[in-house]
């Protein structure tokens, strides 16, 4: 069992700059949870307050049911994975990974027993000799979670550990971590800037901004129901389209209406919206990407192509509309016929209209979903 | 084509090495010199006074044997080695503590401390000698007692020497010591653990300074050791012995043999040291 419970914990640093505002978060055993947002949000800050790097202003911090605010970090059962690896240079890998035993005074024996073990959890056996600095970022980085692995902590932290590599080694290391998370099965806390690296680890995500948490939730829940405009648009790439729009009701339906155009909104979101009888008014309207569809002749909206990427399996088109609001629309390249596909050059006209199902809609003051 | 630019690049650099090792050796020579010189009048028994030429007529260990056996010279390098023991050991400790607890603790006043202790190390020290004089004869660590005085009197302002090696632990990540905090080490063990064993440069370096100061030092020693022979140190001694027109006539070779003895120790420790001393003066300017 290791549960972490943070109960309106602040930091306060000096001079009165509050980094963190009032966080409270029950971490489950075993659970995965990632911190993320953009940097300054306070994400790192509120790790580092659970590993006892960093001081708690106020509130409380409990592992396991006990309160840890003035607890040493040795004292807490927690280890942590730094950006920068943080490895001893002086040491070689096995002495790295040893460390911590050593400090524990465990035996000889037991210690190598341990370091091979975590060594071969983690391919680096070869390299046990080494210093860190014969290592490249990747195998550096291994090292480093082999030392906080090898005492089989309650808590593991990890503070961005994928930033300082290169984007395929990161997408590597992403998925040993999914695995490595199935075999040591102990509760993470893992603080990164990056939303896919939130998405594909966490189970669930905290997404954090000066210092206030934005929502906390699973994948699924950020990502298909935002609670505000900033998750809305940190969650998903490229990021979501949001612009203004006006929600009417005729009859039994409600429709959307931006730049000339008339969009129905069904499926669930209608049906709330008729529930909780929502009146005629002003929303900022949040559609993805992948959510915009080409439309026929004579529908949807008239957009120009100003910049057409391609991704290889789709394509990312920047259009702009004729009043100047830029829109982003992804469209499936599978799907597409040759002579559809050659349509969608620059500075080409095209109609595109949004899937009335997945829009979201926004309060323009408050920024909150109208919907929850 | 190529190949000839390659072939000029070659000449060149190898041009420019040979004038930079011409001017070396040079530069070499030239500081060689009054060593050679000393050492040659060291082994000169013709004479005890200074003659107008350089070779000696007559060889021999003579000057050395009277220098131990006929003055207090065993007893002044005895004191000079005591003191620059203690000091190289003492001070390195205040110093290397002083200059981590600076880069890596964060308290009230520290930045106002530091820059208070950097004003007062440009002021030169014996513009304190007469003060240090009087506490030192009231509590009698003047003339034969002079070794643990000026022993005190060394290692008193140690931790003002903070700033090279606080520079240099600087540019050690401190995110290696929340590692080792979290690994589970006490600040003792990371400092000795971690940080120590990066650092063999600076360490090198502070014991080194440690040890020359006293060992060179003429002014606080001779004003503290007054007229007292068995608490002078080697560079009062020896300057005693030459003192005056007389006595500089009788003992000239054999000041030149203490001379040389003198330099012996520390031409060890610098050979031997050398190759960290160079990094700890390089790698500690980088941020100091």
């Amino acid at each position: 069992m290791s549960k972490v419970k943070l109960t309106d914990v602040k930091k306060i640093y000096n001079g009165g700059v509050v980094a963190v505002h009032d966080f409270n978060l029950d971490i489950a055993d075993k659970e995965f949870v990632v911190f993320v947002g953009p940097s300054g949000c306070g994400k790192s800050t509120t790790l580092r307050m659970i590993a006892g790097l960093e001081e708690i202003s106020e509130g409380t911090i409990e592992i396991d049911g006990l309160v840890v605010n003035d607890l040493q970090p040795k004292d807490r059962d927690i280890s942590m994975v730094f950006q920068n690896y943080a490895l001893y240079p002086h040491m070689t890998v096995f002495e790295n990974i040893a460390f911590p035993l050593r400090l524990r005074k465990t035996p000889n024996e037991e210690v190598f027993q341990k370091v091979k073990e975590v060594a071969e959890i983690l391919g680096i056996t070869e390299y046990l000799n080494r210093k860190p600095r014969a290592l490249s970022g990747g195998q550096r980085q291994r090292v480093a979670i082999g030392r906080a692995m090898v005492r089989n902590p309650k808590v593991f932290l990890m503070d961005e550990p994928l930033s300082n590599l290169d984007a395929k080694l990161r997408n590597q290391m992403r998925a040993e971590i999914i695995l490595l998370r199935k075999r040591i099965d102990t509760t993470f806390v893992y603080v990164t800037h990056d939303q896919t690296e939130a998405m594909t680890l966490g189970d669930r995500i905290v997404i954090m901004k000066d210092g206030y948490i934005k929502q906390v939730g699973t994948p699924d829940e950020v990502f298909d129901w935002p609670h505000n405009l900033f998750v809305a648009e940190f969650i998903g790439a490229p990021k979501m389209n949001t612009f203004k729009a006006d929600l009417v009701r005729e009859g039994d339906d409600y429709y959307v209406k931006a730049f000339g155009a008339k969009i129905l909104v069904d499926g669930q979101k209608g049906d709330m919206l008729k529930e909780k009888h929502v009146e005629n008014r002003e929303v900022i309207l949040g559609v993805r990407p992948e959510h915009v569809v080409l439309a026929k002749q004579g529908e949807g909206i008239d957009v120009t192509i100003q910049v057409n990427e391609m991704m290889g399996s789709e394509l990312h088109l920047h259009t702009i509309t004729t009043d100047g609001t830029q829109i982003i629309v992804r469209v499936p390249t599978v799907s597409l016929s040759h002579e559809e596909r050659a349509k969608l050059t620059n500075g080409e006209m095209i109609r595109i209209s949004f899937e009335g199902k997945v829009m979201h809609l926004f309060d323009p003051e408050s920024e909150n979903n109208i919907l929850i | 084509m190529a190949e000839k630019k390659h072939m000029g690049a070659k000449a060149k650099s190898r041009l420019s090495n040979t004038i930079i090792y011409i001017i070396l050796v040079v530069m070499t020579i030239v500081w060689l010199i009054p060593f050679i010189f000393l050492v040659l009048e060291s082994f000169r028994l013709e004479t005890t006074h200074q003659v107008g030429y350089v070779i000696p007529k007559q060889w021999g260990f003579d000057n050395y044997i009277k220098l131990f056996t006929k003055t207090d010279f065993p007893i002044w390098f005895g004191n000079t080695f005591i003191i620059g023991l203690v000091v190289a050991i003492v001070q390195t400790i205040i110093v290397l503590s002083m200059s981590y607890t600076l880069s890596r603790l964060r308290f009230k006043g520290r930045k106002a401390m530091m820059n208070v202790m950097l004003v007062l190390g440009f002021f030169p020290g014996f513009l304190s000698m007469i003060l240090l004089y009087k506490v030192l004869s009231w509590v009698g660590l003047t003339g034969s007692n002079s070794v643990p005085g000026l022993i005190l009197v060394y290692v008193a302002s140690s931790g003002m020497g903070y700033y090279v090696s606080k520079g240099f632990f600087d540019t050690i990540s401190r995110s290696l010591d929340e590692a080792a905090r979290i690994d589970g080490a006490t600040r003792f063990q990371i400092f000795t653990k971690i940080i120590m064993p990066l650092s063999k440069p600076i360490v090198i370096y502070t014991i080194l300074t440690a040890f020359m100061a006293p060992w060179g030092d003429f002014m606080f020693a001779k004003y503290i050791a007054h007229a007292a022979s068995d608490g002078m140190n080697v560079a009062v001694g020896l300057q005693n012995m030459i003192g005056t027109q007389a006595s500089l006539a009788a003992n000239y070779t054999m000041f030149c043999a203490g001379g040389v003895i003198v330099a012996i120790p520390i031409t060890i420790l610098f050979m031997s040291l050398q190759k960290y001393y160079v990094e700890g003066v390089t790698g500690g300017a980088v941020k100091g």
